[in-house]
């Protein structure tokens, strides 16, 4: 049966040793406890006995070579340094105080275990929570458990917090009203910003890296397009209609919220291509023409803003599209969205109407030249066949680079996309 | 029943013990014929002579290792320090001996280390530390701070009969601070566990020794404010009790971790540790820490006072938790 | 190496019969080849870890005091002081099971070497931490005292240690105390590499018993019959109710400090001065000069000596490893006490 002979640690902080002399050859003699070789090591030299008796058959590390405690340098009566232990004798490993393992032998060189015994508490991790909304893993467990979206809850806390006072009642006022509208778009509503606590007349407040990155580009790009603003008003009866008649059942057959977006999202890219000058960006003195129609929808973060992108938007169904935006709000709610979703977009839609304001004259997100804003939707009295009529009805705006696009095409491209949305017949399913 | 100051109940509990039990000895410096720096022994040595209470050198070291040394032989020493700051001379006995003797080759060590510590008699940084940390952070050793002469009875008892080493942190500002009615019948007070002093619903404070007694003052303050604090007592540090501690966090949702002792490497640290592994999920604030700032005792007044967490500290610190 | 004025040398006064005199050499053989197994070829095979400390040319010190013993006293042998753990009943199995750190044996794994005890056998172990068993031996002298039963606790320990506060606070205690405790020092000369000039200021350690109030003497360490005497002496002393006495005995530590250490700061010409005085060789040719034992004797001893030890190592090295997760368990004494329970 094949013995291993090994590099002996002759020393605590000893970790390697050198052969300085072999006293047998392969295929020789030798007895239990005979001298086999010596070695040299940084506190002493030794002549080592042979820990077992038998032949010689494989020297494995040659006179002058250094190599690491417990390396195995040769094997008697038999073959390959891969066997395992040597029969009884298990060798613990080398460095006892810092490898808590001495349980099997190990042929390979110093290793120092890091496995923890197997007795050693496990480490609990809890689950984390996902929302954005500042609270507390107490808050989000009761919020869980009932099913309440910590959007519709006020905060009270310490700068808009919700505290667990706040979610139990609304628990308890929850009850029998309905949702308004459905939240538009993407948007997780941020809280209020965190209070300041004064120690002066004035408290400076370093910027996140967020922060100061929107900082950078908001007038970055101010300086670099010519920003020209026209805003439209569209009349979406239809396409108010379409929701409320197909949402149930869209929701039913996809797992997935039929929202406004989707809509707006599919008529940008019909218009996009009627009028590709909007999917393009500026380079010196050439205007790049873009393939693919990638969409970014602003979402705002608490504190701050990203814009996943709907890549080749114009493939897509509005199924599809439905899907990239429930997929992305849920994402950016809870932190998931990847480098390479807020990169490649060729245009973007913005969503000033989510907080109630009729329309925005948002900034260009460069390098594109044109960015839409959607106003909130709302039942105004409008003028239809001359007679008041009470309509669902929304303001669009439309930022755009007068560099390369002019009103005249900015108003049509706008024109076009009130016609698709006031004439809506695709099919929602 | 008998009115008993705290110091007092510790006397009766020793002294029931050596009547119990012949194997009990007393260990000590100016522990036999004088009574005790803080006479807590005094009327033994009259009582129970010179083999069972004796009068040693200045001489820690040797005073734990010869206690060790005595309980191999089937003895059970209690070993007075005079004060726990001089426990320190000591520690190599304690920690390298007396901690790993079972672990290592099996016997038991049951000896009783047991002296005042505690700030706010203007001791100066070597008559008021709270050392406690420098045990609970070695296995094989048992570490309790009882806060009521009740419990302080009954854990001195419990340390006696224990076949463990038993670290037992008596708290001198309470010596003859606090009176109790006792029972005068033999009862123990378990070693491992916690009690809740004041039942509350808004916070948890979690706290031990003499503080115990500054979070009730706290608590009565506040409660005209309207906020609820619920006051638990840990009793023992070493093992101490999880599940009471737990219990308590997940009930209030918002902790505050109290001790006298210094911040850095103190028991809240490792109660936060465990509140936020174990009780993450029921936590509806931060959890927050009430100790001494990281230096010595300071002597003179205003220093030792700013140094010592108190009723309205702690108060502030409720306030603010609350509002969260 | 001068002598000390202040203290006692009385004449010797025990003289073990031939049967004692037999077992001495038998027990300094069996320590001298274990403890060459030890250190030449078990831990050079890599089958024993950690640290190695053996004390060749020093055996005289732990067989000497140990064969004095009578029972009901107790002993804290330390490093140096293989023989006492097997004069007093540890079996040659359980001490190589010991350093090969086997789960069947008296550390169970936990401690190394001989860090071993038992309060039966009366052996109280070290700790790495030296000097820390002299307090610990007092409180035992303290209870043995009380007993009244006349026994004794003897504590080994080397000249390198005195230097510790525990020494002294015990040395003061025991003699405060008039307990009956025999301090034994080893002065083998080095303390790791410290030479005793850069140890102690004195030329003797044996004149810090009369400084601390008990008798002090100094004895040729390698001599195992001047040891058995002045431990007898020492013995009843104390067994008389006279207190603690200070045995300063004189060896040189013919290895290193550990199986690690070449000892190159050790004089050649020491080793070579002390190598004549070696215990065994002088234990021998008293034996024959005595005609207690025949030559033939001496070697068929040595034989047999040899054959217990293989057989011991062998049983030692069949017993297996302890498992991992034991690591967590016997940490506290109570009513399920592991120690209690038979080895997993």
């Amino acid at each position: 049966m094949a013995t291993n002979v090994i590099m002996p640690q002759m020393g605590e902080s000893i970790a390697e040793g050198t052969i300085t002399k072999w006293m047998k050859k392969v295929g020789e003699r030798i007895d239990r406890d005979e001298p086999l070789f010596e070695i040299s090591t940084d506190k002493v030299d030794a002549e080592i006995p042979s820990p077992a008796g038998g032949v010689l058959t494989q020297i494995l590390v040659k006179e002058n070579e250094t190599v690491a405690v417990n390396t195995v340098v040769a094997v008697i009566d038999g073959e390959g340094a891969a066997l395992a232990a040597p029969a009884a004798s298990a060798v613990a490993a080398p460095k006892p105080d810092v490898a808590p393992s001495a349980a099997l032998p190990t042929p390979s060189p110093a290793a120092v275990s890091s496995a923890l015994p197997a007795g050693a508490p496990s480490v609990q991790i809890p689950e984390g929570g996902e929302e954005e909304i500042r609270t507390s893993p107490l808050v989000r467990r009761i919020a869980r458990e009932h099913n309440v979206d910590l959007i519709q809850v006020k905060g009270t806390g310490l700068g808009g917090r919700v505290s667990k006072k706040d979610i139990l009642d609304f628990i308890e006022q929850r009850g029998a009203t309905p949702a308004a509208a459905p939240p538009p778009a993407v948007s997780a509503a941020p809280t209020a910003p965190p209070a300041v606590t004064f120690t002066g007349a004035a408290q400076s407040v370093p910027m996140t890296p967020m922060r100061r990155q929107i900082a950078e580009h908001m007038v970055t790009s101010l300086r670099t397009s010519a920003h020209v603003y026209t805003v439209v008003e569209v009349e979406m009866t239809r396409v108010v209609a379409a929701r409320e008649r197909f949402k149930d059942e869209f929701e039913r057959r996809n797992g997935i919220k039929l929202t406004y977006t989707a809509f707006f999202v599919r008529a940008c890219v019909e218009a996009i291509k009627e009028f590709p000058i909007i999917n393009s960006s500026v380079e010196g003195t050439n205007i790049i023409y873009k393939r693919d129609v990638n969409i970014g929808l602003a979402v705002a973060l608490e504190n701050g803003l990203i814009v996943p992108v709907i890549k080749r938007a114009d493939e897509k169904n509005f199924l599809g599209i439905a899907r990239a935006v429930q997929d992305f709000a849920d994402r950016a709610r809870s932190k998931r969205l990847s480098v390479d979703d807020v990169q490649g977009g060729t245009f973007t839609i913005t969503n000033p109407g989510s907080f109630g304001g009729l329309f925005g004259l948002p900034i260009i997100n460069q390098p594109q030249v044109a960015i839409l804003g959607v106003g909130a939707i709302e039942k105004r009295p409008v003028v239809r066949d001359d007679a008041i009529a009470i309509r669902h009805m929304v303001y669009l705006s439309v930022s755009y680079d007068h560099r390369v696009i002019d009103g005249a095409v900015a108003e049509k491209f706008m024109a076009k996309i009130k016609t698709i949305l006031e004439n809506w017949d695709e099919a929602v399913l | 029943m008998a009115l008993l100051t705290y110091l007092e109940a510790i006397r009766h509990g020793i002294w029931e013990e050596m009547e119990r039990d012949p194997s009990v000895l007393l260990m000590g410096e100016d522990i036999g014929a004088y009574g005790g720096a803080f006479k807590v022994t005094a009327g033994m040595l009259e009582k129970f002579g010179e083999a069972r209470v004796i009068d040693t050198p200045i001489c820690e070291s040797a005073i734990v290792g010869a206690a060790i040394g005595a309980a191999l032989m089937g003895m059970r020493p209690v070993v007075e320090m005079q004060f726990m700051d001089f426990i320190a001379s000591g520690f190599d006995q304690i920690v390298n001996m007396a901690a790993k003797l079972h672990y290592r080759w099996g016997p038991a060590v049951p000896i009783v280390i047991r002296g005042p510590s505690g700030a706010g008699v203007h001791g100066g940084p070597y008559h008021s530390q709270s050392n406690e940390m420098w045990f609970v952070h070695t296995p094989g050793l048992k570490v309790v701070a009882p806060a009521t002469a009740y419990d302080a009875k009954g854990l001195i008892k419990a340390a006696i009969r224990d076949d463990n080493p038993v670290i037992f942190y008596e708290h001198k500002f309470l010596y003859r601070r606090i009176k109790e009615e006792i029972p005068e019948q033999d009862y123990v007070v378990p070693i491992g566990k916690g009690v809740v002093r004041r039942e509350g619903t808004d916070i948890a404070v979690i706290t031990y020794g003499a503080m115990v007694w500054t979070a009730l003052d706290a608590a009565r303050e506040l409660e005209k404010e309207g906020l609820s604090l619920e006051v638990v007592d840990l009793r023992s540090l070493l093992p101490y009790d999880e599940e009471t501690v737990l219990a308590s966090a997940r009930k209030c949702g918002k902790v505050i971790l109290l001790h006298e002792d210094t911040r850095t490497g103190g028991m809240a640290g490792e109660l936060a540790a465990l509140i936020a592994e174990k009780a993450f999920e029921d936590l509806d604030g931060p959890i927050v820490r009430v100790t001494a700032p990281d230096t010595p005792v300071p002597f003179a007044p205003p220093l030792e006072e700013y140094f010592l967490p108190n009723a309205a500290k702690l108060a502030e610190a409720a306030r603010k938790l609350a509002a969260y | 190496m001068g002598s000390t004025k202040t203290v006692k040398s009385s004449p010797r006064k025990a003289s073990p019969d031939a049967a004692t005199l037999e077992r001495m050499l038998y027990y300094l053989k069996l320590t001298r080849e274990s403890e060459s197994r030890i250190e030449n070829v078990l831990y050079r095979q890599g089958k024993i870890v950690g640290g190695v400390y053996v004390g060749r040319g020093q055996e005289a010190i732990g067989v000497g005091a140990s064969l004095t013993m009578r029972p009901g006293d107790v002993t804290f042998p330390c490093h140096r002081d293989f023989s006492v753990f097997l004069i007093r009943g540890f079996t040659l199995a359980d001490i190589f099971a010991n350093w090969l750190g086997r789960a069947d044996s008296p550390n169970r794994g936990r401690d190394n070497t001989i860090h071993i005890g038992d309060m039966k056998l009366g052996i109280i172990p070290i700790i790495s931490p030296l000097g820390a068993t002299l307090p610990v031996a007092c409180g035992v002298g303290l209870v043995l005292k009380q007993r009244g039963k006349g026994n004794v606790a003897l504590v080994h320990f080397g000249e390198g240690t005195t230097s510790l506060g525990h020494v002294h606070e015990a040395m003061n205690f025991a003699a405060v105390g008039k307990l009956p405790v025999i301090f034994i020092c080893n002065n083998n000369q080095y303390a790791y590499s410290t030479p005793v000039e850069k140890q102690f200021a004195v030329k003797s350690l044996a004149v810090r018993g009369p400084a601390y109030g008990m008798p002090g003497e100094r004895v040729d360490g390698t001599d195992v019959l001047a040891v058995y005497d002045a431990v007898e002496r020492a013995g009843a002393h104390a067994r008389a109710g006279k207190g603690p006495s200070f045995l300063e005995c004189v060896t040189l530590r013919m290895a290193g400090h550990s199986a690690h250490d070449a000892a190159e700061y050790v004089p050649e010409k020491l080793k070579q001065a002390w190598a004549k005085k070696d215990p065994i060789q002088r234990l021998e040719n008293l034996l024959l000069s005595r005609k207690v034992m025949t030559k033939q004797q001496i070697e068929e001893l040595g034989t047999q000596v040899s054959g217990e030890i293989d057989r011991a190592i062998a049983e030692a090295e069949a017993r297996p490893l302890p498992r991992g997760e034991d690591a967590v368990q016997g940490v506290y004494c109570g009513p399920d006490c592991w120690w209690e329970k038979p080895c997993p």
